[in-house]
């Protein structure tokens, strides 16, 4: 596909699907080349490239759809691909979720390039060793971890009238430093790369190490207490939450948001919670969705209440509303999370937790109930025993067992200072605070 | 050059007929001649196909096919990886040359990475379907499905079905691996693979969920022994029970009768994952994690006892995580991670052999073109035993029996871990009574192990996506094992 014009293969998709007798016809491509530099045990354990290039189709014939994906694709494979679903498309039934494309309004946003992620990939690569080094010097025995640049293009033409191309780049990383058995954890994301950040990322997981080692383990006792949980689980609980909100899965029977409707009071007044794609320091901003319409910033919950669900044309269709321009052809999906800021400064939030437990990381999150939002996550790294606003303690082996309506009720306090977090656990791009959240059921092995 | 890139994907009988050997071996020899001690190609295509239906309705199909050329080189002492979508020479040329400059750029001292030597297969194996995907065309596989709805639907008496969705795929996944020492494998293995989301409401009494997973190697043939008629009657009604009738468990510690499900999920968790190798050095620690496991404890402790056997074996015809060759091209072969409780061998690939000192036992994967190939584990299960459920219970005066799940999670080192049950009952004099409602057995894994005291004959095995790596991999995987009867416990519950 070297030297192909995108745009021109999408027209020419267009072109072909219509005249097969498709009603509708939509090309998403994205192209993109990435580096990611994996790191553990103070070395570099592999570096991995791609150059990847994956057109995505969506047909419509008579309210039937099917969508399709093929990889490096070709003239003559795109044609294929129609073919046979000229055939089987017949085949299909109508689906109940049909809606016509909608006509596109979205514009690209200005195009978010940064050259060093681009053209001075030395330059990255080096601030790898810088991270490795400088969590060590903090006192980091051992960091692991994963840094991820790359540039991004993509393209979407539909059958009726998106033309429409957007450039980026960007970058992730995360770093877990140990202290003997005890462990802290970072990550940072943008679209621009700063070796500061980056080199921050080591030094907040080595201080978190460095701290939880110089202090004795306890045992707690499974029961509820109050918690102060970092930007990392924060956002990975609210990813949690984004994802319920995608229209789809609560048709699909896999959100507490069936239960608890848009104008419900969810969560405490205290919690804000946006989709912004047009963040430019996110990146999972952009100008248009997969439908071609204008994304826009907005509230999924605000002051507690959850406004709505994320819609593309075809939920928005079956739940009597209008698009939220988070097309996903099928599965409507969030951009960019955004919370808004606190009150409480991140140097005061454990004086304001006074006496509780504070998580600063954590995985393997499980829901036993999707409606009623009953679930359970694993605190990894260290956790925090609080007494008297001052950490007394490193505890091991707990998990949050509880219901996510009563993690959102029981927020009393957000940090004003927010980081804009992307790691293993945290998939959609999120700008957390440190939340302070009372009562939460706190289980652990007792055999 | 003389690539034959003529594409035969849709061909939904054996593959592809011509593949990338010539860019495969392009890929090595230029990868040599750059500098690599060490190159591998792996050509890897998936094609997958799928119908998601909601109730009797049908939300969309989809079919993705992708393919590609990955490559990994060793180069003085760095490990690197790169993959191209574009099949041609020039793409490959440059995948191998990104992967050296960036190898070179990161070059230490530190830490000389190699791959272990290994005995390499030169083969070329396939599953055969016996019944087709085509067998059947799409329009009969989604009245299928809709039958499914009305039998789940009709198996509901006084709940509400509130909720039912299907994703049903089948999927082909081609590849041929090449390797600068001698390795040189192709394979076709089809699968099916179908997940339901069952909810079941009472105004009084809530709600209750159940997936189902199902995957097997091979072609329609699997779907029809899944019996999926009778298994979606059999598990609303259970739902149903759970959800109208269920009470809380004992409050005292009791005999735990863990059904295979759970038995599976289990050993999984907390034999398979803390002995993959490369999580054991550390490889995956900030991503999927550590292991509670040590290098130096393995072959000398135990986390469990005489009855704790758990075994991985890619060899099992039909089975989800099939095959005979892993993606280093070394044979497969079953591997006894647990033996007779004793930590007794991680799960190797030739990188983690190198590092051990040991021989790789054909344990590495890669879910796509786009991935390294990494330990995984393929079907994992506990040993049998040999009693009969009713001997496994007949004793027991007061217990609970948990046949299946929901709700799980471990520590990321394997440790200590939660699994709340969803059907479950309990017994009362050596018979299964009244339903129980969300047990939870919250355990360490050395508690698991050592309290097993009797096994079923019948080892039952679940299938399900196993994911590692970064960028994550999801590997189809079985796990299973027979039903066990633990020792003593207090159950936690999970408030309604």
């Amino acid at each position: 596909m070297s030297g192909l014009d995108l745009l021109e293969l999408g027209t020419f998709v267009i072109k072909k699907g219509s005249e097969l007798g498709f009603d509708e016809v939509a090309v998403l491509i994205d192209r993109s080349r990435s580096c990611m530099i994996k790191f553990a045990n103070n070395v570099v354990t592999v570096v991995q490239s791609w150059d990847n290039i994956k057109l995505d189709l969506y047909l419509a014939k008579s309210g039937r759809i099917a969508v399709a994906s093929i990889s490096s694709p070709s003239l003559d494979k795109i044609e294929k691909m129609l073919n046979v679903y000229r055939h089987r498309i017949e085949l299909m039934e109508p689906s109940e979720l049909y809606a016509e494309l909608p006509t596109p309004n979205g514009t690209p946003l200005q195009p978010i390039l940064d050259s060093v992620l681009i053209s001075e990939e030395n330059k990255v690569l080096e601030s790898v060793k810088d991270m490795i080094e400088h969590a060590r010097e903090v006192g980091a025995q051992r960091i692991a971890g994963m840094l991820e640049f790359g540039y991004n293009e993509r393209i979407l033409v539909t059958s009726t009238g998106a033309k429409l191309e957007e450039k980026g780049t960007y970058v992730k990383t995360y770093a877990r430093a140990f202290v003997g058995d005890v462990s802290g954890q970072w990550a940072w994301t943008s679209t621009r790369f700063d070796r500061d950040s980056i080199v921050d990322v080591g030094r907040r997981a080595a201080r978190i190490a460095v701290e939880a080692s110089k202090l004795p383990t306890i045992d707690v006792e499974p029961g509820r207490y109050d918690v102060v949980l970092s930007p990392l689980v924060f956002a990975n609980l609210l990813n949690y939450v984004a994802f319920a909100a995608s229209a789809l899965y609560a048709l699909l029977g896999l959100s507490m948001f069936v239960k608890y409707g848009p104008g419900t009071q969810v969560s405490s007044e205290i919690l804000t919670l946006y989709d912004d794609p047009h963040d430019d320091k996110l990146p999972g901003s952009t100008g248009f969705d997969d439908e071609g319409l204008r994304t826009f910033k907005k509230p999924l919950i605000e002051r507690g209440v959850f406004k709505t669900f994320l819609h593309n044309t075809k939920t928005a269709r079956k739940m009597n509303c209008v698009s939220t321009a988070n097309a996903g052809w099928i599965a409507p999906h969030p951009w960019n999370l955004v919370v808004e800021s606190g009150t409480v400064s991140e140097d005061s939030i454990l004086r304001e937790l006074g006496k509780g437990l504070y998580i600063t990381n954590n995985w393997y999150t499980r829901y036993q109930n999707w409606i009623e939002g009953q679930f359970s996550t694993v605190a990894r790294d260290a956790v925090f025993f609080v007494e008297n606003g001052e950490p007394r303690a490193v505890t091991k082996r707990i998990r949050i067992a509880d219901y996510m309506p009563n993690i959102l009720r029981n927020i009393v306090a957000l940090t004003k200072e927010r980081f804009d977090i992307a790691w293993w656990e945290v998939d959609i791009p999120t700008r957390a605070p440190y939340a302070l959240i009372r009562n939460v059921m706190i289980t652990k092995p007792t055999i | 050059m003389g690539c034959r890139d003529l594409i035969t994907w849709l061909d939904h009988g054996c593959g592809v007929q011509y593949v990338y050997e010539d860019l495969l071996n392009l890929a090595v020899e230029h990868a040599l001649k750059l500098g690599a001690s060490y190159a591998e190609a792996r050509y890897h295509r998936n094609e997958t196909t799928s119908i998601v239906m909601r109730e009797d309705r049908v939300v969309g199909t989809g079919l993705e096919v992708r393919e590609g050329i990955a490559v990994r080189v060793l180069y003085r002492g760095v490990l690197a990886f790169a993959s191209t979508e574009e099949l041609n020479s020039e793409s490959v040329r440059k995948a191998v040359e990104i992967a050296i400059a960036r190898a070179r750029a990161l070059e230490s001292k530190e830490f000389l990475h190699g791959l272990a030597p290994a005995r390499l297969g030169r083969a070329k194996y396939e599953v055969v379907m016996r019944k087709s995907f085509d067998y059947e065309p799409i329009d009969v596989k989604i009245s299928r499905m809709k039958e499914l709805f009305r039998i789940a639907k009709n198996s509901a008496s006084k709940a509400k079905l509130s909720s039912f969705a299907i994703e049903y795929g089948e999927s082909i996944e081609t590849k041929h691996i090449v390797t600068s020492d001698g390795g040189d494998v192709e394979s076709t293995i089809p699968r099916v693979y179908m997940l339901a989301n069952i909810v079941l409401s009472d105004p009084q009494r809530g709600t209750m969920q159940r997936m189902i997973e199902l995957g097997a190697s091979g072609g329609l043939e699997k779907v029809e022994e899944w019996n999926l008629p009778s298994k979606i009657s059999e598990e609303v009604r259970a739902i149903e029970k759970m959800l109208l009738e269920g009470v809380a468990p004992p409050r005292e510690p009791v005999p735990v009768v863990v059904g295979s499900e759970v038995v599976g999920l289990i050993v999984h968790e907390s034999a398979g994952h803390p002995m993959e190798a490369d999580r054991v050095w550390g490889r995956e620690a900030a991503q999927a994690g550590e292991s509670f496991v040590k290098p130096d404890m393995v072959g000398k402790e135990s986390v469990g006892n005489e009855l704790a056997t758990v075994v991985d074996d890619p060899t099992i015809p039909g089975s989800f995580g099939f095959y005979l060759y892993d993606d280093e091209a070394v044979p497969a072969r079953p591997k006894y991670i647990y033996f007779r409780g004793k930590l007794n061998e991680m799960l190797h690939n030739r990188w983690s052999a190198f590092v051990f000192g040991v021989e790789s036992n054909g344990s590495a994967r890669a879910m796509d073109f786009a991935s390294e190939p990494i330990p995984r584990m393929s079907n994992t299960y506990l040993t049998p035993g040999d009693r009969t459920f009713e001997e496994l219970i007949e004793d027991i005066e007061l217990g609970v029996y948990i046949k299946s799940y929901m709700e799980w999670n471990i520590d990321d080192v394997r440790w200590g871990q939660r699994y709340v049950g969803l059907e479950a009952y309990m017994i009362r004099k050596g018979e299964l009574a009244e339903p129980v409602r969300n047990p939870v057995l919250e355990i360490t894994t050395k508690s698991f192990y050592s309290l097993i005291e009797a096994k079923t004959k019948e080892v039952r095995f679940y299938a399900g996506i196993c994911g590692k790596g970064e960028p994550a991999q999801g590997v189809p995987v079985w796990f299973g094992g027979p039903d066990v009867r633990l020792g003593k416990i207090l159950l936690g519950v999970v408030p309604t």
